[in-house]
């Protein structure tokens, strides 16, 4: 009986440090992972994103070209042009307008599943430390100027649907910003993206 | 009783002996020490000094526009005339808080006046604390681009964003390093893949992603900041690491003890590196804000 006891004690051990090694080695699943429903919430997603690009990108080609070589004051005054614009054209524009609420979810479970562990720790010590506590949670706000980016992990970024180079994925606390990395608007936001 | 009160005297006068002589004494040794650290003589150089050899400067964390950083510009400015460096590696955290236009010239361009007048380029990484504008100012050299690649005779530097390392940015590397041909692959970012410091630390999820293409491409030495200190690393895996992040604000203390990692670390002051590259050696010096060479080697391309 002592002995049956023994084995069931070294076959938990075994099964624990499997399940810690599986935990450990975990990658962020690809979106290949994803249900059919899934890739379509992606694919609209990826439209609204389209969307607000496209219009921000029409609405940039209307203001003078900012040099590669600009002065400080040719920089800050194309970003408040640029921030102006493109809060006149969206001005009815409401929260989940991007991250639907079935985007969100699909989010959520990509950073669920693919940072356990370890994994996972780090990435809330990352997050949760950085200086940029109190960024409001509301859309069409410039990201403070005073707050920090917290450096997205290069695996999530890969994991995450891809976005194009004027907009970002940013942490404000557990919370997930859209932000556009021009004019420093937050476009959009979700809830709780870390669990 | 007499023999005790002979020794109780010879125990006094030896006190008041020892006690004397340290008063006397320390003034000296204050006077020494501060004297080295303090160069009154100018800056003291121990590089090779070469002609045509590449030189230049790295700092990081800069961005304060206090009374620190701006001694810190002009102990580095004081370094020109002997050193002749023609650029300036800026490792991010470049401008922390508002970057509006008075704080561009306060927290860059009035530190470093004198050196950009004397025609030294500045090429700088995004850090944490960096808005993706500042690769359209005129005096960061990025030409528009968060990462960049820009070449000196026969030397390739490679400014990376290590803030937001997205596939796009990855692909690029991979392209870049895989045509490049240059002798010495020199990368500067922000986030340090090896780091001994208490508050940040290696920046893992970013190693993990660069460490495999920097070895692939034979990438020779990396500079980051992210750290307020100075740090030289072990060689990983063949590749030196550096830490030049004390250049606006020291973290005292934040090198962890007997950390495996650290062959050399300064975190009692500000600092910053000066670089010679000839041939196959890298030479490097690294200055306190009291001009004091605080660490200085040399290393030898084994890509």
């Amino acid at each position: 009986m002592k002995s049956v006891g023994k084995c069931y004690s070294v076959l938990f051990l075994v099964m624990a440090a499997i399940q810690f090694r599986a935990d450990a080695q975990s990658t962020v699943p690809a979106m290949a992972g994803l249900s059919s429903q899934d890739r379509m919430t992606v694919a609209d997603l990826e439209k609204r994103v389209r969307e607000y690009t496209e219009l921000r990108e029409r609405l940039e080609l209307e203001l003078p070209k900012l040099s590669k070589e600009a002065t400080p004051e040719q920089i800050e005054s194309h970003k408040t042009a640029l921030q102006k614009s493109v809060l006149n054209a969206r001005a009815g524009s409401k929260h989940e307008d991007v991250f639907t609420p079935a985007a969100a979810k699909i989010i959520r479970t990509i950073i669920k599943s693919g940072f356990k562990g370890d994994d996972r720790a780090d990435l809330r010590k990352t997050v949760l430390e950085a200086e940029n506590k109190g960024i409001p949670l509301k859309i069409n706000i410039p990201y403070p100027e005073d707050k920090e980016f917290v450096e997205m992990s290069p695996t999530l970024l890969q994991a995450l649907p891809k976005l194009p180079k004027q907009l970002r994925y940013r942490f404000a606390g557990r919370n997930m910003l859209l932000v556009d990395r021009e004019n420093g608007l937050i476009v959009d936001y979700m809830t709780n993206a870390i669990p | 009783m007499d023999r005790n009160k002979g020794w109780v005297m010879r125990r006094f006068f030896n006190v008041l002996l020892a006690t004397a002589l340290v008063f006397c004494i320390r003034p000296i040794l204050i006077a020494q020490t501060t004297a080295a650290a303090q160069s009154p003589a100018g800056p003291l150089l121990s590089l090779p000094l070469r002609d045509a050899s590449i030189r230049f400067l790295v700092i990081g964390d800069t961005g304060r526009g206090n009374s620190e950083q701006y001694e810190l510009g002009r102990v580095m400015f004081n370094y020109h005339s002997l050193f002749r460096y023609d650029s300036v590696l800026m490792t991010g955290d470049n401008i922390y808080g508002k970057e509006t236009a008075d704080d561009m010239k306060k927290k860059f361009e009035d530190a470093y006046r004198p050196i950009l007048d004397a025609g030294v380029k500045f090429y700088a990484a995004l850090g944490n604390h960096d808005e993706s504008n500042q690769r359209f100012y005129e005096y960061f050299n990025m030409k528009g681009e968060e990462y960049y690649r820009f070449e000196k005779n026969g030397v390739a530097f490679y400014s990376l964003n290590s803030n937001y390392m997205d596939k796009r940015q990855i692909d690029w590397m991979e392209t870049e390093f895989a045509k490049d041909k240059s002798k010495w692959k020199i990368v500067f970012l922000h986030h340090p893949p090896y780091s001994s410091g208490e508050k940040h630390g290696s920046a893992d999820s970013i190693r993990e992603t660069v460490e495999p293409i920097f070895l692939k491409h034979g990438v020779d030495v990396v500079f980051a900041g992210h750290e307020h200190f100075y740090e030289r690393i072990k060689p990983q895996k063949g590749i030196y690491y550096f830490i030049s992040g004390a250049g606006g604000q020291i973290r005292k203390g934040n090198v962890k003890e007997r950390s495996p990692l650290t062959e050399k670390a300064f975190d009692s002051d500000l600092s910053f590196m000066l670089v010679e590259i000839t041939g196959d050696e890298m030479h490097y010096q690294v200055i306190s804000r009291a001009s004091a060479t605080v660490d200085s080697g040399m290393i030898t391309r084994t890509n």
